[in-house]
């Protein structure tokens, strides 16, 4: 019997080849998307899960609440790592390590190397993270003042073929380091990648000096909540010398302030998703892009079902005579139904071929938009062909499901007698199905028009700055820190150097902070401060709003000079700042040294849009160990190559690396740009099904009708008429869609700009974009084959039946 | 073998109340011709359809080989279809998808036999019928003679007792339609049982009874010597 089922199933199909292209390329869509995303999500949920007792391990990092300023990221102050190992028996370990930012010098002999992903770390490190070692001893790698660990890689780099144990690197013409060790990179993905290690293992017993990171394993068995409690404790009774020494005040008075300070553990395989402070050590991917994909191939396959229940019944009329000569002939009711449901399922499964020969095709480009490397045939093929497989049979049975039934319920007195062509039953249900397509549909639409004007809006926006024409380069050597201020005339005799100078950090880096006194004030006030040079505010460009900039000529070197910015005073209340004095601690004893507020600044971003503007200081300070340069436009690259080789002149030691300051910053908009890419490509993939759906209902509709066409043509109807009377009902569903659509759109779009710390207004023209798009989209496809409808002769109408 | 009794079949829409057949009540004996005639809307086809166990009638008993059928639901009147009735209609009512070989044997497939025994039943028959050479053809491949000779032989496959046959010869030529009406009287010279629904007093005539409807009641019946299978 099921060979009888397959041979129908499969002539059927080739008997129908239209309808049979629509399903099965429309399911083959969605099914190519849902692999894709898939694909995406599997992997983004796979980060850290390949760690040793990855569900042991955790992140610790900090929440505060300072006079209104809120902090929380993965910070920890230096002694944190040793108190959770020496004092606490659910530890199995615990390590302290610090990512280096920038790219280091390294050095062996004649080889001279930038790398990047670098970290100094104690050497407990190992114990928390089970890299698999090559040469050298996990447990005691990272514990000599000197050691250092490479990864095959940057040994290879550095050393080509020779074994790099016990050989000498230099860092940055600074320090000498051993090797120690030699490690595969790990399995899997993680939320860090280092290709050295760098031992570092001192401590400074500062418990407010929050400038680590810290990941703690607890031993199997041991109870996190209990656990937790027990730090919490431990650590603040730890800090409260801290805020009577450096804030002086005491823990009690502190907290009645409505400050607060805790300590927070994250499970290190939510860390990737579920992190987005600035202070990362890599950009983490975000978990509502997770949601919202996995949201869009649920549509997408939703949409690609509906349009196989609607075709299907709606050319049930054809397969009406079979179900009555099937039953008169024995079958029974569950027998239809299996024999449907079967070719229900083959088609899907020809779908999901398809699909496969899809994904491939469309994985580069899918990897591009997301900056992924995702593979279809690795080592998890078999658990994504799996879930392919489970999609496909639940899409078979499930779309299958209400044709099977429709079509085993005709009675065969009703079909076996005369042409049973008009499918009388069901035209609600497809109608409705109709509606929740385009529904879908004018959904997509809507949120990616207002996910792009967002996009967009931060785009435009005004970030405080101009970075266009502006490259930063790390100061590498003590020489040139010291010098930096004789040397700019080095590069000032170019004319197309328009101005130079330094910083602290640029904006796309991660700032600093700390507490600072208002002359007059009581309460220590969190500021983010950067270390500036006079010619800073020039460079980028900077608006001053009051007072005036940084003047070599009138400042003394001995007085400190401050300038706040705009969310500085008022965040913190600051009246009259200019001309006030602004004191910042200098010692352990709570030593202060007060110095001038000489200007306001306009806000300028320094992290990305997701971050409010911190209230920020500016100061001039020899600490500031990052170049800048405003080039003029024209012949760039020139006046870069001047740059250059002035600078390897100065610098010969640390050849000269930089980046375009608006690039440095457009890269913290990379991951929502790319979100809004692939939500366009998924929107128009959902469109297309739909239109295939609608097309494929409306040849069927102007087919059924062909008597009543050619009838009316006889009475006089025009092509107009005809192709009026057969899309009207359509642009009807279509208008209904949206009454749906527009209020869940709202509440979506409204919910995802949350997120971002600016935003636009929530507009109203895409959702009369959307609508007008749905329509034109359903007239035109409606259209093509009601025209075709109209003009055909009515001879061959009526001659139909 | 059936027995009808004060049967009766209304068809209602939600404004429309019509009496198809009104107390209807007759007996088919075992290896009977009957032919049922009548105008137009008469009542025939509903009674055909009753008879086929197709459709349940309003009221009234009908009973087929001593087992009550009116009211059995629709698995149980399928189980006894199954087994004992062979329909033959006017349009044929092939499917399309199947060729001549797997139209006629789809009865036996539901019926559960084993696909050897479908093979031998299934050739031995064509051969008989005369259209094993067109056993690979789709019915679209075939004239409207030989697509009715497939239906008579997708009828018989199961050696029914009772064959009904509604306007056998409606879409055939003269010709063809005495052939299978030919065939339908040696089935019933074999020991068949013939229930034929017909419009042409030509076919009634190969009956050895005809009974007349008109507005859903029988107004006449009529009985000759030929069709009348030896018991």
């Amino acid at each position: 019997m099921f060979k009888n089922y397959l041979k129908v199933a499969f002539r059927s199909l080739n008997k129908n080849r239209t309808y049979a292209l629509i399903n099965i390329l429309g399911l083959a869509i969605g099914l190519t998307v849902t692999i894709l995303v898939f694909l995406f999500v599997n992997t983004e949920m796979s980060y850290d899960t390949n760690w040793n007792g990855y569900n042991r391990i955790y992140r610790a990092g900090l929440k505060a609440n300072l006079m209104g300023q809120q902090m929380e990221g993965p910070a920890a102050p230096s002694p944190m790592a040793n108190a959770l190992r020496t004092e606490f028996t659910d530890i199995e370990s615990a390590s302290r390590f610090e990512p280096i930012k920038e790219e280091i010098l390294m050095r062996n002999g004649e080889t001279k190397l930038y790398i990047k992903n670098n970290v100094f770390a104690d050497s407990a490190f190992f114990k928390v993270f089970n890299y698999e070692f090559i040469h050298g001893d996990p447990n005691t790698a990272l514990k000599e003042e000197n050691a250092i660990v490479l990864n095959e890689e940057t040994a290879h780099k550095l050393f080509g073929d020779q074994n790099a144990m016990g050989q000498i690197v230099n860092y940055e013409d600074r320090r000498d380091f051993i090797v120690k060790g030699i490690v595969k990179d790990p399995e899997g993905l993680a939320h860090f990648k280092f290709n050295m290690f760098l031992a570092q293992n001192d401590i400074n017993n500062i418990w407010l000096n929050n400038n680590h990171m810290t990941y703690l394993k607890l031993r199997e068995g041991a109870n996190f909540d209990s656990f937790e409690k027990e730090m919490k404790a431990n650590f603040m009774k730890k800090i409260e010398p801290n805020i009577e020494q450096f804030l002086q005040t005491t823990m009690e008075d502190f907290f009645s302030q409505n400050n607060n300070f805790e300590y927070t553990l994250q499970p290190i395989e939510e860390i990737h998703l579920y992190s987005r402070s600035s202070f990362e050590i890599q950009q983490n991917g975000n978990i509502l892009y997770v949601y919202v994909f996995i949201g869009i191939a649920i549509l997408v396959i939703l949409i690609a079902g509906i349009n196989f229940m609607n075709l299907s019944t709606a050319r049930s009329g054809k397969r009406a005579k079979e179900v009555g000569v099937r039953k008169v002939t024995g079958a029974s009711k569950p027998m239809l139904i299996v024999q449907f449901l079967t070719e229900s399922v083959i088609q899907s499964l020809m779908a999901l071929l398809l699909a496969f020969v899809l994904v491939e095709l469309f994985l580069p480009g899918f990897n591009n938009v997301l900056e992924t490397s995702l593979v279809l045939f690795n080592d998890h093929f078999v658990k994504t062909l799996l879930f392919a497989l489970l999609v496909t049979l639940f899409y078979g049975l499930f779309a299958g499901s209400y044709p099977a039934f429709f079509l085993s319920g005709f009675q065969p007195i009703d079909v076996l007698k005369g042409d049973f062509t008009k499918t009388k039953g069901g035209a609600l249900m497809r109608k409705s199905l109709v509606v929740i397509q385009f529904t879908a549909s004018t959904m997509l639409i809507i949120t990616m028009i207002i996910i792009f004007k967002q996009i967009s809006y931060l785009h435009k926006k005004d970030v405080g700055f101009k970075g266009e024409q502006v490259i930063v380069v790390p100061i590498k050597t003590d020489k040139m820190i010291e010098n930096f201020r004789s040397f700019k005339d080095v590069f000032l005799a170019n004319g197309n150097v328009l101005s130079v100078s330094r910083a602290g950090y640029f904006p796309g880096d991660i700032p600093s902070n700390s507490v600072f006194v208002l002359e007059g004030r009581e309460e220590q006030m969190p500021l983010w401060y950067l270390n500036v040079d006079y010619d800073f505010m020039k460079t980028l460009d900077i608006k001053l709003l009051e007072g005036r900039g940084f003047d070599q000529a009138k400042e003394a070197d001995s007085i400190s000079y401050y300038i706040l910015n705009e969310t500085a005073i008022k965040n913190l209340n600051i009246e009259n700042a200019v001309g006030r004095r602004l004191g910042e601690y200098i010692d352990r004893n709570g030593g202060i040294k007060y110095g001038n507020i000489i200007g306001i600044v306009k806000d300028f971003h320094i992290e990305g849009f997701n971050q409010p503007i911190r209230p920020m200081v500016l100061r001039i300070s020899n600490q500031a160990n990052n170049a800048s340069f405003k080039i003029a436009p024209e012949n760039m690259n020139t006046t870069i190559d001047f740059i250059e080789k002035q600078w390897n002149k100065l610098e010969p030691a640390h050849p000269f690396r930089y980046k375009f300051l608006d690039e440095k910053f457009g890269a913290l908009m990379k991951q929502q740009e790319n979100f809004g890419t692939m939500f366009l490509f998924l929107t128009i993939i959902a469109i297309i099904i739909s239109a295939m759906g609608l097309y494929g209902l409306a040849s069927y509709t102007a087919e059924q009708r062909t008597k009543e066409i050619g009838v009316r043509k006889v009475l006089g109807a025009s092509v107009s008429e005809i192709m009026k009377m057969l899309t009207k009902d359509f642009i009807k569903l279509v208008l209904i869609a949206n009454v749906f659509a527009w209020p869940i759109s709202y509440l979506l779009a409204k919910d995802w700009l949350s997120n971002f710390s600016y935003q636009i207004d929530m507009p109203i023209l895409p959702f009369i974009f959307a609508t007008l798009l749905a329509l034109i989209i359903a007239i035109f496809t409606v259209s093509t084959q009601s025209y075709l409808a109209a003009n055909s002769d009515p001879v061959n109408a009526l001659k139909y039946e | 073998m059936i027995n009808l009794k004060n049967l009766t079949k209304i068809y209602r829409t939600d404004e429309i109340e019509s009496t198809a057949l009104n107390q209807v009540s007759f007996e088919i004996e075992k290896g009977e011709f009957v032919s049922i005639m009548g105008p137009s809307g008469c009542g025939k086809s509903t009674l055909l359809n009753i008879l086929g166990m197709l459709d349940k009638p309003e009221s009234g008993s009908y009973k087929f080989m001593g087992t009550e059928i009116s009211g059995l639901n629709e698995k149980g009147r399928s189980a006894v279809r199954k087994q004992n009735i062979g329909f033959i209609f006017q349009n044929f009512n092939l499917i399309d998808e199947l060729t001549v070989f797997e139209n006629i044997e789809l009865p036996l497939i539901y019926n559960k036999i084993s696909a050897s025994e479908r093979k031998k039943r299934v050739n031995e028959l064509i051969d008989k019928m005369g259209i094993s050479h067109r056993a690979s053809h789709f019915p679209q491949q075939l004239s409207g003679g030989q697509q009715q000779r497939v239906a008579v032989a997708r009828a018989l496959i199961t050696k029914p007792p009772l064959i009904l046959a509604d306007e056998p010869t409606g879409n055939l030529d003269s010709s063809h339609g005495n052939e299978v009406m030919e065939l339908l009287c040696e089935l019933n010279e074999a020991g068949t049982t013939v229930i034929m629904v017909t419009h042409s007093s030509h076919d009634a005539s190969y009956s050895g009874r005809v009974i007349n409807l008109l507005d859903g009641q029988i107004v006449s019946e009529k009985k000759s010597n030929v069709g009348q299978a030896a018991v």
